[in-house]
């Protein structure tokens, strides 16, 4: 499983405890550099480097992004949360995304090396990315994504009690997608001659899709791995059916942890199909321990090397950064 | 073989940004010369420059430049260009809407695009200065793009989506001619169905004034009086930059999408100096010789031609050279053909001159005139002998035939016929 990206003592150059003092040409300069950005932008950016504050570094960034965005696209990036794609939503492309770095190194002054780039995915990985660049905390996991070989091997639930067919995980979040084939056993009597996917079973994937994520993406203790053996259901809250799912239909799975502390884990949860809301968890509570982590498998140059059945599976997808020039 | 016509063209020139407008000015004679500001300091000895109105391009950072509200263009597309790349981007886009073309004539594997420019020296100095004082990680990743000789292939065939052959050349101020040349014998060989073909320069400060320290810029303070090919009083060219597209079919596409060419494309010929990196041949022997292959590769008697555009950029030794050039080319009829210099108009339009003056003579050829060649007072003695009207004629010609020259000696020679 890969460690936590922790850079290399040259790219990562925590800010000095006092800032540097902020002159007239600095933000003479300043304003220059973020002169098609929002004013809102250029404040949040001089009060940075005034106080060297973090938390006006979201404002910045998102602002940097959305200088970028096509006009007709900035719309998106007001109400955005985090998980909107920088690639798929916004439409930007490698080079737009070296421009963005480009700007936001030269207003925060700080170093980004292309490599810590190529698993940024979405707004809220480049907030976190650049917030843990500020503070000099190590990066965060990358976003993985797993296909269903990969889940198949890692996952104590197995067909055909097992509905995921796709799944990404990150520190944060997990997602996944199910599509409903209408050959699932329990279909044949839910109901008669009425297939309707159970809500219970929805719940379940909800959990399964947990349960990839204590393995794939949660954080652990150093020398420690979650055991596939110790999981367990214990509780949900607030569950709320909104839709009824049929064979066909394409199930996408997310789910938040809220709180974890050995030995629980609890998430927030959601189905949807299409853009309709299916299937809503407050809470949904599992419990599950520690073993001695194992030789676990290193990431080689983005491959994942499958510890279980020797394939070699590719965790790192098509990177925004790389390969773009043609020259 | 199939025949090659024109059906689209496309200007942002100094006389003007759409094919009316150029029309007119090229009838009536009326220069795009003004005293250009930035040349307006003591160490800068010319003065005068043909500028493209009604587009700013002097920032380095493209979306500061304004330009003709009719053209929208993305800042996806425009971060990657020079302003040679604006240029030819908007006069791509009148062509396109001149020839009638769907999204589908354009992108598809046999439609392609030749492109000639110098590149963008502005650009350059700014990326290479920048990356001097800030260093290279922070210097725009589109620089390169933007700034390199083939930078107007490399935009024109993304933002346009072109399939088929794409191809930049670069031999100085014969590019685009050849272009041209390069463009038809794919035509000709059934390779490709419709091309672009696409010359553009900055003509700016970085792109003009070296040429001042080759002596060879008029020092003429005079716009009326700066570029006069031919005349015994001419001191050298005046720079221009802009952008010219016209559009290449074979008849098989004329036919099926029924549209009215502005003129047959006959055939051309090339031939090389060989004698000296920057001097024209005395003699114009690689001139004459580029004719005589145009002449014999279209099986066209030098009689029939009825007007010759001369590459004539107003320098002492070029225009002697190739006024020689013709004599010898067109012996028995040297008083024949009309001959006239368009740059008189224009100024020198470098790796754009060949296909502007070509679209010049498309436009010559469909509405029945022959431009005079302005500012002509007295022809300078070794260039009489040819028949150079001073105003324009107001005749229609069937044979035309356009004449270019770049440095290392390259020459070429194109045809055209009334359609």
């Amino acid at each position: 499983m890969p460690e936590a990206v922790t850079p290399s003592p040259s790219t990562t150059k925590p800010l000095p405890s006092t800032p540097k003092p902020f002159a007239a040409e600095d933000e003479a300069a300043l304003r220059e550099a973020l002169k098609r950005c929002s004013p809102s932008t250029f404040e949040a950016a001089v009060q940075f480097r005034k106080t060297g504050n973090a938390e006006h570094v979201p404002a910045v960034v998102i602002g940097i992004i959305e200088r970028f965005v096509e006009p007709d696209l900035r719309m998106k990036l007001k109400d955005a949360d985090d998980d909107l794609r920088l690639i798929e939503d916004l439409g930007i492309d490698s080079l737009t995304m070296m421009e963005i770095v480009i700007l936001v190194e030269d207003v925060l002054q700080m170093s980004i090396n292309n490599d810590e780039l190529r698993n940024l995915r979405t707004v809220g990985d480049v907030k976190t990315f650049i917030d843990c660049k500020i503070r000099g905390l190590p990066l965060p996991k990358p976003t993985k994504f797993i296909p269903i070989e990969h889940i198949g091997a890692v996952m104590p639930v197995q067909p055909p009690f097992l509905f995921l067919n796709e799944a990404s995980v990150s520190s944060t979040a997990a997602n996944g997608k199910y599509k409903i084939t209408g050959q699932e056993f329990f279909l044949q009597g839910h109901f008669k001659d009425n297939p309707v996917m159970p809500a219970s079973i929805m719940l379940e994937a909800l959990g399964q899709l947990a349960v990839l994520y204590l393995l794939e993406g949660a954080p652990t203790e150093p020398g420690k791995a979650v055991s596939s053996q110790m999981i367990f259901f214990t509780g949900c809250e607030g569950v709320r059916a909104h839709r009824v799912c049929k064979p066909g239909d394409i199930l996408t799975l997310s789910i938040k942890p809220k709180r974890m502390k050995m030995p629980l884990a609890t998430f927030e949860g959601s189905i949807r199909v299409g853009q309709e809301k299916a299937v809503i968890v407050e809470e949904i509570t599992l419990t599950y321990g520690f073993v001695e982590a194992a030789n676990s498998p290193v990431p080689i140059n983005g491959m994942h090397v499958d510890g279980v059945n020797g394939n070699s599976v590719a965790t790192a997808t098509p990177t925004p950064l790389r390969a773009a020039i043609n020259a | 073989m199939p025949r090659v016509f024109i059906t689209g063209l496309g200007f942002i020139t100094s006389i003007g940004n759409d094919a009316a407008t150029v029309t007119r000015n090229l009838r009536e004679l009326r220069h795009g010369f003004e005293v250009y500001p930035p040349f307006q300091k003591p160490d800068i000895p010319c003065k005068v420059v043909g500028t493209v109105k009604d587009f700013n391009t002097e920032s380095a950072d493209p979306e500061d430049w304004t330009f003709p509200s009719r053209y929208r263009i993305k800042r996806e597309l425009l971060r990657s260009m020079a302003p040679n790349g604006l240029y030819a981007h908007c006069a791509f886009l009148q062509a396109i809407e001149d020839a009638r073309l769907t999204e589908s004539d354009i992108s598809n594997p046999d439609a392609g695009l030749y492109a000639a420019s110098g590149g963008s020296p502005f650009l350059t100095h700014f990326h290479h200065e920048r990356l001097q004082k800030v260093g290279v990680m922070r210097c725009s990743p589109l620089g390169i793009v933007a700034s390199i000789v083939g930078t107007l292939n490399f935009n024109l065939v993304a933002a346009f989506k072109i399939q088929g052959a794409s191809c930049g050349f670069s031999s100085a101020c014969a590019s685009s001619a050849h272009a041209l040349g390069y463009a038809f014998d794919d035509l000709k060989l059934g390779r490709q169905k419709r091309m672009f073909i696409v010359g553009a320069e900055d003509g700016n400060v970085d792109a003009i004034l070296p040429f001042a320290g080759m002596r060879t810029l008029s020092l003429q303070t005079d716009p009326s009086l700066a570029s006069r090919p031919f005349d015994a009083a001419r001191d050298g060219f005046v720079g221009t930059g802009g952008g010219t597209v016209m559009v290449l079919e074979t008849e098989a596409e004329v036919a099926r999408r029924g549209v009215q060419p502005y003129a047959e494309f006959l055939g051309w010929g090339q031939a090389s100096d060989g004698y000296n990196v920057a001097i024209s041949h005395p003699e114009g022997g690689g001139s004459a010789a580029a004719m005589a292959r145009a002449l014999r590769s279209t099986g066209v008697p030098a009689e029939k031609i009825d007007y010759v555009n001369a590459h004539a950029t107003s320098t002492l030794i070029g225009d002697v050279s190739e006024a020689r050039a013709l004599r010898a080319v067109f012996k028995n009829s040297a008083e024949r053909p009309l001959v006239s210099s368009t740059k008189a108009l224009t100024g020198h339009g470098l790796s754009l001159a060949g296909v502007m003056e070509s679209a010049f003579c498309a436009l010559a050829l469909r509405e029945g005139f022959v431009p005079g060649n302005a500012h002509l007072t007295k022809v300078d003695p070794e260039c009489e002998g040819l028949n150079i009207p001073r105003t324009t004629e107001n005749r229609a010609t069937e044979m035309v035939l356009k004449n270019s020259s770049g440095f290392g000696g390259a020459n070429v020679a194109l045809i055209f016929k009334r359609a």
